[in-house]
């Protein structure tokens, strides 16, 4: 045998080698290609109770275990524990799909206060959620649409967003065929028209060819429907006269178009604390289709990364199971009928979804033609050229499109009316606000036949009751 | 070399007859066996679940085999006395350590192989997948099979000097935290919180520890989505790391078994 001496050296040598090798050369190769990544924002996340779960591979099967059990906290409708089951689900088995979907999902719509609305301080954690999902299984397209939809649908603002998921989710083949189309009404939404065109149109030549190829009914069905959407898109460019605004020949001064001239929208709003943590808020909306909803936000006036109407949803990096506590966030769509809106909003019994502990509160009041019904933007345009306010036009909050936005401001002891708004009811409007006459109602629903004449407004019926003599409201 | 050879062939003979592994390699067999039957516990895919949870009862039973059969060895030998039969032979103490670390391989390869073989036999009978899918599942058990000759050479190491139930938890120790590294130092070297000093610290460890965890390339054949190029050049690499670890291992045995009284 070898001194002892050049053994120790020897030792010592393949000790270093060891390292070294392991180090520079395996274990980067290893973290890159084998290890699951579970996390977007670097190193696997997991605890150290966790890390053992993944001892001898065992992960995919007690992500499944486990993903059956969450299932019965849905069944039970307890929703708080089924968060870090998902989360647990997600670590052990970053290729679970559903699980990031239903995750996502759950996160963004599930939460919600005592009149449905849901707590939107969990967005930007569901769209981490999705962000990550995607990044782990970038080979399907399951979580980039899933990511785009909550864009479109519940951010249901800053469309670009969407638009990129989509167009992340529309390069993967297995997107399904009846989903690309969701993309062109997220370009319109944009205010990529152009783009929306494109990609009817190519959508078109595609679902053309599988119908001819396949002769089967739901293709021809999803080719009818391309063609139509498409038919509509062009008729409307038209009609609105996008076009001729792009061709900047002064056609769009010449003819008139139906978004000509802008209709004043006589937006006003007045908001009423009728108690802690309750308020009512009515105003004007001259449009009388109905179709229309304000986004109405309350929030604290420092909520982070906020800004007008909205927030920077897509902020976090990593996906946490509490929403931040301390900040409140409330938003609501005020439905507009008979051109007014009337709504009591009431945040008093979820004082943890609206802690309300900030010294001041913003009020917020937004439309943006983007999100409107199809028969409304007939009239304002997609960018809103057909529509005016004297008082809350805005060109700056939301570049390339004219929204509405009007904010008012409440503070602390007005919200929870405390101090010196214990007695006195505090109310806020802009400055335009005219009282509505209405009639309230046992019930608060008010009937209203407007009049012939736009000048006179119409009268105002109590809803058939006890009063009137109707069957409603029996106790 | 013909010392060695004989006295690891007598080692498999004797792993072969004792009870004690022959019943966690049955223990093993029959999970193994069940395991089709399982996949209605999950939601999961049968062919993601069947396959995670075949490598999760090859490579436990595997860990257990190699432990329970290294940690007794040369204690025993030493306890029973037969060491001096054989030492008082031409033969030396590095030429037996070796020779009964092979034997230790030898028979652990063995019962992985038996499990191997029963799995796929499994898998086939259930999911009937191409010729192709199963030789890329053999895969998985070559490398915990490396990987269990790394858990062998640690065990023989702390068998030199330490006693059988000391031995056991030493080494079951360093297999967990071997088997957790990789995910540490990544978490640790990404997180950009992570201090300097506990960085420094991390790779200081990763690079003394045993890293188990490289052999457990179980993900990417348990997702087929999950595509990794040019997989034999890490297989060689991660092999030739073992084979450096496990050197160092059996050079520091031989120098404490040396001197070791018995």
């Amino acid at each position: 045998m070898l001194s002892k001496k050049k053994l120790l050296g020897a030792i010592a040598v393949l000790m270093v080698l060891q390292g070294a090798f392991s180090n520079f050369v395996v274990m980067p190769r290893y973290i890159k290609d084998f290890l699951p990544k579970t996390s977007s924002s670097g190193g696997s996340a997991l605890s150290s109770e966790l890390m053992f779960l993944q001892l001898f591979g065992f992960r995919e099967f007690l992500a499944g275990i486990l993903w059956v059990r969450g299932d019965t906290y849905f069944e039970s409708g307890d929703y708080d524990a089924i968060l870090p089951i998902i989360r647990m689900v997600t670590w052990l088995d970053p290729h679970y799909v559903d699980v990031y979907a239903t995750g996502m999902w759950h996160l963004g719509y599930n939460f919600t206060d005592e009149e449905s609305r849901s707590d939107r301080r969990y967005i930007p954690y569901a769209l981490a959620l999705g962000k990550e999902g995607a990044e782990n299984n970038s080979d399907t397209y399951e979580m980039f649409f899933e990511t785009g939809w909550m864009w479109f649908n519940k951010v249901d603002d800053d469309y670009e967003n969407a638009v990129k998921w989509f167009n992340e989710a529309n390069k993967r083949e297995d997107m399904l065929n009846a989903r690309r189309n969701l993309q062109a009404v997220a370009l319109q939404r944009a205010g990529d028209l152009k783009g929306a065109i494109d990609w009817y149109g190519d959508l078109l030549k595609k679902a053309e060819t599988l119908w001819k190829e396949t002769a089967d009914y739901a293709a021809r069905t999803n080719r009818d429907t391309i063609e139509g959407n498409l038919d509509n898109l062009l008729v409307r460019l038209s009609t609105r006269g996008t076009l001729a605004q792009e061709r900047n020949d002064g056609s769009y001064d010449k003819f008139p178009y139906d978004t000509k001239p802008p209709f004043d929208v006589g937006f006003s709003v007045q908001a009423v604390v009728e108690e802690s943590r309750v308020v009512r808020v009515s105003g004007t909306w001259n449009v009388l289709p109905v179709g229309t909803r304000i986004r109405f936000v309350l929030r604290d006036a420092d909520f982070p990364r906020a800004k007008e109407a909205g927030m920077e949803w897509d902020y976090s990096k990593e996906v946490i199971l509490d929403p931040p506590k301390g900040l409140t966030w409330m938003q609501d769509g005020l439905f507009v009928k008979h051109q007014q809106f009337n709504r009591k909003i009431d945040m008093s019994r979820d004082p943890t979804m609206y802690p309300c502990v900030s010294k001041e509160y913003y009020l917020e009041f937004y439309y943006n033609p983007r999100s409107a019904a199809a028969h409304i933007q007939d009239k304002f345009g997609w960018n809103g050229e057909g529509m005016t306010d004297k008082n809350f036009l805005r060109e700056d909050i939301r570049p390339g499109t004219r929204v509405v936005f009007a904010r008012l401001k409440l503070t602390k002891d007005q919200l929870l009316r405390q101090g010196e708004w214990l007695d006195k009811t505090p109310v806020v409007a802009t400055a335009n606000y005219i009282p509505i006459k209405t009639q309230n109602t046992s019930t608060g629903e008010l009937i209203v036949v407007p009049g012939l004449r736009a000048d006179k407004p119409g009268g105002v019926i109590p809803r058939p009751g006890p009063e009137t003599g109707g069957a409603a409201n029996k106790k | 070399m013909k010392p060695i050879v004989s006295i690891a062939t007598t080692t498999l003979g004797e792993a072969i007859r004792r009870r004690v592994l022959l019943v966690i390699l049955l223990a093993g067999l029959l999970l193994l066996s069940i395991l089709p039957g399982m996949s209605v516990l999950s939601t999961r895919g049968q062919t993601s679940n069947l396959i995670s949870t075949m490598f999760f009862v090859i490579q436990g039973t595997s860990v257990l085999i190699s432990i329970v059969l290294t940690v007794y060895m040369i204690p025993n030998e030493i306890e029973r006395r037969t060491i001096y039969t054989i030492l008082c032979k031409p033969v030396s103490r590095w030429q037996f350590l070796l020779g009964k670390y092979f034997g230790a391989v030898l028979s652990v390869g063995l019962m992985m192989g038996l499990m191997t073989l029963v799995s796929l036999a499994l898998f086939y009978i259930q999911l009937r997948p191409s010729p192709s899918a199963l030789v890329e599942l053999v895969q998985g058990p070559l490398m915990f099979f490396v990987q269990m000759c790394l858990l062998t050479a640690v065990t023989i190491f702390f068998s030199t000097f330490a006693s059988p139930l000391v031995n056991f938890f030493l080494s079951t120790g360093i297999y967990l935290m071997g088997t957790t590294l990789s995910t540490l130092y990544d978490s640790f070297t990404k997180n950009p919180e992570t201090h300097p000093v506990v960085k420094s610290a991390a790779n200081v460890i990763t690079m003394i520890l045993p890293n188990f965890s490289l052999y457990n390339v179980s993900n990417p054949l348990v997702h087929s989505e999950v595509k990794v190029q040019n997989t034999l050049t890490y297989y060689v690499n991660a092999a030739g790391y073992g084979i450096i670890y496990v050197a160092a291992l059996l050079i520091a045995g031989m120098l404490i078994f040396d001197k070791r009284e018995v």
